[in-house]
């Protein structure tokens, strides 16, 4: 419990064999909290105060940002009786799966494909990494002009074919659609790092040895990668999963949760009660079931995180 | 001949083997290349050029329109504005993460453990769930458009994984070292500043990437905690072409989405595997 004095740690360091100091090192020491001061200040500041702070406006009246008086858990019947909910719950799971099930194999196949790859290497991971290098901003508003009805190449291609120009954010469900293809075009290759990082710790001598038996690509697919991966797949679903029930920006530049409502999930949600219709107290509780969404995740992220790293 | 002939065998296997892997390259390359090499035709057009339809996908005449274009106040203003968000969160979130990492390697504890636990489960919470509060907060004092917040947001943003990557690289010093300047007299300060410091230099620089990268290319904060044109970053300037767009701004547009991927693509470029170890630290994967 004292502060540490040079001296004091040079008798110590001096006196005892490397197995006391382990416990010298672990001793209490009030000094060391001085070191994540800042850090902890800062999160209470970014994370923990605002987090107080929406269960606060949530629990009151609220209009256009200034808080009313106390409402109880008014905001959560209104959030919960809202007929719009179950679609939004609906158009979350939608998009969140829809872009995983691109993802998730994309990203596995790429990483594969580049870890067997013996001649140009960085040209093919470069290329698989283009869409994820850039931000999201950039990738759904390229995908709108390349997408545009009226002049873009995409329109020019379904045209000649006879099918009509492209307008694909105007009817609900294919907006839908295209909104979650290119959220999975932009984050396979996240998935693809996770997986290349965890292919590369395969003992070559396995596949070797499979070699030797006569196995083929397919055979060492299932009883050597999957297996081998069973453990990177799972915190990769995870990574994933919690990128997209936390998107915002993709939806925003492109279709700001319309037409109608259909490409609105729960995060975009909170973003257009905020912004759009200046309901803080609304916004905070949608935000306040995003964050239990959100912590369900978590906990998933770090049982399994400790089970990995153990 | 005898020899040539397997030899020859093998190497017609082996392409053929490549077969299936080369499909799957050109087929992804089908799929990422087209809006990339559309944004690139687009931002060499004329105006008119940019509206003609069926488009042209190598511009007739090469036009710098939209490159000239660029050069407003404005547009300097995102720049300048990304750089030092980028640069301020760089410097502070190094400043206050490195002895945080230090002190969670070497000094153990319960409840240490927890504290880090709880930064980690906290920089996982979703933004635009701290963004509201944020925003309503700061928008009813003079904290709204204020660079330091804007800079401590972002670095709180990036704090947890930060944190988790630099402790990977402290806990692969031998710790000896630290032991022995101990007995030389070291304080624990001069430990961080003279011993680790230098060491985990490789680690800064993948840090520093990763938090430009994300500063570059981060969209929503700018957009929710910054009201006014002049405190913009980046990738607002790239967003407004399209949201309040009129006329012919599509060669603009192009123009600084290339522009504003130039910084992005060079560092990828130079410092490839600092770049992806720095990227792969974060998310669930220690």
């Amino acid at each position: 419990m004292s502060t540490e004095s040079p001296t004091r740690s040079q008798r110590n360091a001096v006196a005892s064999p490397s197995s006391t100091q382990v416990s010298r090192r672990a001793r209490r020491d009030r000094m060391v909290w001085l070191y994540v001061l800042p850090v902890s200040a800062v999160f209470l500041f970014v994370f923990v105060g605002p987090l107080i702070y929406t269960a606060w406006t949530a629990l009151h009246e609220t209009s256009y940002y200034q808080i009313g008086k106390f409402s109880g858990l008014n905001s959560f019947v209104r959030l919960f009786s809202d007929s719009d909910l179950p679609s939004r719950i609906w158009t979350t799971l939608v998009f969140s799966l829809g872009a995983l099930v691109i993802a998730l194999p994309a990203g596995l196949l790429s990483a594969i494909v580049l870890n067997n790859l013996h001649r140009f290497t960085r040209s093919v991971r470069s290329l698989f990494l283009l869409p994820w290098l850039m931000s999201q901003a950039t990738a759904g508003t390229i995908w709108l002009w390349f997408l545009n009805p009226n002049y873009g190449p995409a329109s020019a291609i379904t045209k000649s074919l006879g099918f009509g120009p492209t307008d694909v954010f105007s009817s609900p469900a294919s907006a839908l659609v295209a909104v979650t293809l290119m959220t999975a075009w932009w984050s396979y290759p996240q998935a693809m790092l996770l997986f290349l990082g965890a292919l590369q710790t395969i003992p070559e001598e396995l596949r070797e040895s499979l070699k030797m038996d006569g196995g083929g690509i397919w055979h060492q697919f299932v009883n050597i990668t999957l297996p081998y991966l069973r453990n990177t797949i799972v915190s990769v679903v995870v990574v994933l999963l919690m990128l997209y029930v936390q998107m915002v920006t993709i939806i925003l530049v492109t279709t700001r949760g319309g037409p109608i409502g259909s490409t609105e999930t729960l995060s975009m949600r909170v973003y257009n009660q905020m912004f759009d219709k200046f309901d803080l107290s609304g916004a905070s509780a949608t935000a306040i079931l995003l964050f239990a969404v959100n912590i369900a995740l978590t906990l998933v992220a770090i049982r399994f995180r400790r089970k990995e790293s153990l | 001949m005898s020899t040539t002939t397997p030899r020859r065998q093998r190497r017609i296997g082996n392409l053929l083997r490549a077969v299936p892997a080369w499909t799957y390259i050109i087929l992804s390359a089908a799929v990422v290349l087209p809006p990339v090499a559309w944004i690139v035709s687009t931002s060499l057009k004329t105006a008119s050029g940019t509206l003609e339809f069926p488009p042209r996908w190598i511009p007739a005449p090469f036009s710098s329109e939209g490159y000239v274009g660029l050069l407003t106040s404005t547009n300097f203003r995102f720049f300048a504005n990304s750089l030092i968000y980028a640069g301020g969160s760089i410097v502070l979130a190094l400043v206050i993460c490195i002895p945080a990492a230090y002190v969670a390697t070497r000094y153990r504890s319960r409840r240490m453990e927890t504290l880090m636990t709880g930064i980690l489960v906290l920089s996982m919470v979703p933004a635009i769930v701290v963004f509201i509060a944020l925003y309503s907060m700061f928008v009813k004092t003079a904290l709204i458009n204020t660079y330091p917040m804007m800079i401590v947001v972002y670095t709180a943003i990036i704090c947890g994984q930060t944190i988790l990557f630099l402790r990977n690289f402290i806990e692969n010093i031998p710790v000896e070292i630290e032991e022995a300047a101990a007995i030389d007299g070291c304080s624990r300060m001069q430990i961080l500043w003279r011993i680790i410091l230098p060491l985990i230099r490789p680690g800064i620089a993948a840090v520093a990437i990763f938090i430009f990268v994300f500063v570059w290319n981060d969209f929503l904060v700018g957009t929710v905690l910054a009201t006014t044109e002049d405190m913009k970053t980046v990738q607002n300037g790239i967003v407004r072409y399209i949201t309040t767009g009129f006329g012919s701004f599509w060669g603009l547009f192009a123009a600084f989405i290339v522009v504003a991927f130039v910084p992005v693509l060079a560092i990828f470029l130079a410092f490839q595997r600092w770049f992806v170890a720095g990227m792969t630290s974060g998310g669930v994967k220690g």
